[in-house]
């Protein structure tokens, strides 16, 4: 219990409407505080170590891009996903948003060793990018499994994506630049945000050619029309996977398309698709998927363990940040899966941390509040089984049989982040969900809202009238991806505790996380 | 000028999307095929036995119940249909044809599907819903023609008996261009000087192309272009300014007239449900199948700004910088239905790029899906007007001072 109804205190009282940063650091018990400052250090101490030789260039980077800055509150995130948490919740959500930071410090690393903009001149850093391919946010970098002696940068992700979830205003300035440019303010501004990046000339020159696609929604296929402009001069790619992924029939497409990606980075580096290599990168992929699976076969049971954005996130980042490559995050999976079966042990022996709801979490989530999932657990006891983001590519890659892998491959892609349910149709979305809730033994969702997506928004009656009909109760909570000046983080509470109050006449667990400022906290 | 004989026919037929002529095309046991997007290839909708019909929802007003079904931050054509659809309006039609191209178009198709909007006549009536490939060479011509084959032509085959053999498309591509060949020979007059023919007559005849049995329009077509060929224009050129519209769809001629009442002349048509692209001749040979080479030219022709390969994208502006010259253009509007994320992002770059890089003036602009009389919309055009004037006097007087 977070709350003390003798004193009043509650978590609310962390947060500072004057302030970016929480007020005080929360006092967890002996052990658990200790496990979280050693934490907190260990944070900074791999950022210091990796990014500290490299000072020069990040003093540059700071002055010279205003997305790199908020990486300087990395740390905050961590405590934003783990504030109310002890025990082995604490633990696991350390471990996984560690693993998230460890990937993120190390690409910053590399943009800072190869950066044109921060190194100009440097011979060192021009050898560097000629064998670095450069990426899309919403571009899974699988693709390089079969690659192993090229480096590859995510420039948006490093740009928008992680900047956009470390600190909630990190993309009103660039938001405001494509809008001044004549974008339309009612498009989703995730896509807009990558624009408004490159109308004011901030990404950084890591690479020698640039992979981009038509994922997962309009906006993201009309970003690679911009982008294509503004990186004029670097050989571009788009990947098109098929629309209607579902049919068997477009599969031959797909395979074909992805083939003339493999062929398009073999032209432009200069080198071989490495069987050998994507094997090996495929096992991996493989185990982490097999990991992911575990946690959701006992988040379905009535002791969840992993939950809320220590899942969902994780996975998110593994495989659109990280590409299934990274081995520290294999390690980790590896690690959490354990406690966590050990966690479950423990619990389903005791009876403890039954949740008192459970829900999941569906559609595309607001970017500048990844901790919504961990706020209603907190506030009202509803825990988060599972979350939408975290239901993308999970079958594995058949390894050995070539022509079997890259339809594997291409179902990966087709079933990325949010395009594994926003495309296909809609079974793959509306009908999904109802599986779902069936498989997690839920019946509460909570239904993202964002209030620039044509494409959940276009079945918003029949999720209504469908929900209705089995009795799950669909809590809107509008939101607007990366601009929290449309809705704002209270604004997103409120939507949830009116339906909290009024229809399950329910009481908060913690009264003084209801309704409190954060609109300047990152 | 002297009124077209034929133009309040035309217009009349715009009232309504189940008009007069596609009562008497049922009547006769043709088969009437909806469908909303250049993408689905309209002339294997017009194979013999069946007819298509571009779907609008004129004099749209409550769009309540498509809201509740797709949110309020979907494209208005979109939901004005659904909402027709959920009214009853289209259980005339015996099958609709959707693309998963954009994401409003595709969510109103499943609506219509799953809320059932078919006629109960209508035991044997599909949606289908294309998977369209995002550029043009010819993997994506395969996939498209399995999508096509699959998806338009088996159940046109299986479900009504409809002959979809190579000779049938041959025939349907053969009646497709002679529309094509009047609305082209019409839409030529507009590069004279002093037009026989206006932006909002010539729209509403194209328009007309789209939404009714071609074959029982192109006779009173015909007569129109001889009537057009012999019209004698006012001796003064009325307008101020000669226009060019680029954009999203538009298949409310009060919009054209909107824009020629502020003393414009519409005289290109850039625009969904205009006739670039859509009223050019296929050319079809006979090494190849014509499933093929119609598939092919789809993909090939298309201006939507879905497709974002570099080429493609260049292909948009040289296409309006052509029409441009061709119909000595003074400006270009470029406009959007509100909500079209595709178009947004049209819009927002030919803004920037089109007079810096083609010399071409630009307003951009988005709008409802019925414009109506709206004044915010009709203000803008008309300062644009004024803004191009003063340009051509600027350059005269410049021109004048060398």
């Amino acid at each position: 219990m977070t709350y003390d109804p003798k004193t009043g205190k509650g978590l609310g009282r962390f947060y500072d409407a004057d302030h970016r940063a929480l007020k005080y650091r929360e006092w967890r018990g002996a052990k658990d505080t200790f496990y979280d400052y050693a934490r907190w250090m260990k944070l900074y101490g791999f950022m210091a170590a990796e990014l500290g030789p490299y000072a020069p260039q990040m003093a540059r980077a700071m002055l010279r891009y205003r997305w790199m800055v908020p990486y300087l509150t990395a740390a905050n995130m961590m405590d934003r996903h783990t504030i109310g948490q002890s025990g082995k919740d604490l633990r696991y959500s350390h471990k996984q948003f560690y693993s998230v930071l460890h990937h993120s410090v190390i690409k910053v690393k590399e943009i800072l060793q190869r950066d044109e903009n921060l190194n100009p001149g440097s011979e060192r850093a021009r050898k560097l990018r000629e064998n670095t391919v450069m990426f899309d946010e919403m571009t899974p970098s699988l693709i390089m499994m079969g690659f192993p002696t090229l480096d590859w940068i995510d420039i948006a992700m490093m740009a928008v994506g992680m900047p956009s979830e470390v600190d909630q205003n990190s993309c009103m300035y660039y938001i405001d630049a494509i809008e001044h440019f004549g974008l339309a303010p009612d498009v989703c501004p995730e896509p807009a945000t990558e624009c408004g990046v490159a109308v004011v000339d901030d990404y950084a020159k890591v690479g020698k050619c640039y992979v981009t696609s038509s994922m997962p929604c309009d906006g993201a296929v009309q970003q690679t029309a911009l982008m294509s402009r503004y990186l004029k001069g670097v050989s571009i790619f788009q990947i098109t996977p098929p629309q209607r992924i579902n049919e068997p029939q477009v599969q031959e497409y797909a395979v074909k398309n992805l083939k003339k990606a493999i062929r398009f980075i073999e032209d432009e580096m200069g080198v071989k698709w490495d069987w050998d290599a994507f094997w090996k990168n495929a096992a991996m992929y493989n185990q982490m998927a097999e990991c992911m699976i575990e946690k959701w076969d006992v988040n379905s049971t009535d002791y969840p363990q992993v939950c809320g954005a220590a899942l969902a996130l994780q996975r998110e980042f593994e495989f659109m940040g990280a590409a299934c490559l990274d081995e520290y995050m294999l390690k980790t999976d590896r690690e959490v899966t354990k406690m966590m079966h050990k966690g479950y042990e423990y619990d389903l022996a005791h009876g403890t941390n039954k949740p008192k709801y459970r829900c999941i979490v569906w559609a595309c989530p607001a970017h500048y509040y990844t901790n919504f999932a961990n706020w209603a657990d907190l506030c009202w006891g509803v825990k988060c089984v599972n979350d939408m983001e975290a239901m993308l590519s999970y079958l594995p890659i058949t390894v050995g049989d070539q022509e079997q892998a890259l339809r594997d491959l291409a179902r990966c892609y087709e079933r990325m982040m949010m395009r594994s349910h926003t495309n296909g149709g809609y079974v793959n979305l509306l009908d999904e969900l109802w599986k779902m809730c069936d498989r997690f033994n839920v019946n509460i969702v909570i239904m993202y809202d964002h209030v620039s997506c044509r494409n959940v928004g276009g079945l918003h009656g029949l999720f209504e009238d469908e929900a209705r009909s089995r009795g799950i109760h669909l809590i809107w909570v509008p939101h607007d991806v990366m601009d929290p000046r449309t809705v704002s983080r209270r604004e997103m509470r409120d939507a949830f505790n009116k339906y909290m109050v009024n229809v399950f006449r329910e009481e908060p667990l913690d009264p003084t996380l209801l309704d409190y400022e954060d609109a300047l906290a990152w | 000028m002297k009124d077209l004989k034929y133009l309040k026919y035309f217009e009349d037929l715009l009232e309504d999307t189940g008009n007069d002529l596609v009562r008497k095309a049922e009547a006769e046991g043709d088969i009437a095929l909806g469908y909303t997007c250049f993408h689905a290839p309209e002339v294997l909708m017009d194979l013999p036995g069946c007819f298509s019909l571009r779907l609008r929802a004129p004099h749209t007003n409550s769009m309540e119940m498509a809201t509740y079904y797709m949110a309020n931050n979907s494209c208005e054509y979109a939901r004005a249909l659904l909402e027709r659809a959920l009214e009853g309006n289209f259980a005339f039609l015996h099958g609709i044809v959707g693309v998963d191209v954009c994401e409003a178009n595709n969510r109103c198709m499943e609506n219509m599907g799953i809320l059932k909007i078919q006629g109960a006549d209508k035991e044997k009536f599909f949606i289908s819903n294309l998977d369209v490939p995002y550029s043009d060479d010819e993997d994506c011509v395969e996939h498209f023609e399995e999508q096509v084959s699959r998806k338009i032509l088996k159940p046109l085959r299986d479900n009504y008996g409809i002959d979809t053999s190579d000779a049938a498309i041959r025939r349907a591509v053969a009646e497709h261009n002679e529309i094509c060949r009047v609305i082209s020979e019409l839409g030529d007059f507009r590069k004279l000087l002093n037009p026989p023919i206006t932006g909002y007559e010539f729209h509403v005849l194209t328009l007309a192309t789209y939404t009714c049995p071609k074959c029982l329009i192109l006779k009173k077509l015909r007569e129109t272009l001889e009537e057009v060929r012999s019209r004698r224009p006012d001796p003064n050129k009325k307008y101020r300014a000669r226009v060019l519209v680029v954009g999203s769809e538009i298949d409310d001629p009060g919009l054209i007239k909107l824009i020629e009442d502020t003393g414009a002349l519409v005289v290109a048509d850039r625009f969904c449900f205009g006739s670039v692209p859509g009223r050019q001749e296929i050319p079809l040979n006979d090494d190849e199948d014509a499933l093929t080479q119609v598939c092919r030219y789809n993909l090939q022709s298309t201006q939507c700004p879905r497709q974002c390969a570099a080429h493609r994208v260049q292909n948009r502006y040289d296409t309006v910088e052509r029409l441009a010259r061709e119909y000595s253009a003074d400006g270009a509007i470029y406009e959007q239905i509100k909500f079209c994320t595709y178009w947004s992002y049209e819009r927002a770059m030919a803004g920037y790029i089109m007079p810096r890089e083609y010399g071409i003036h630009v307003l951009s602009v988005d709008r409802p899906y019925i414009v109506g009389q709206s004044g915010q919309l009709r203000t803008r055009i008309q300062a644009f007007i004024e803004s191009l004037e003063i340009k051509k006097i600027n350059e005269e007087k410049g021109e004048r001072a060398q």
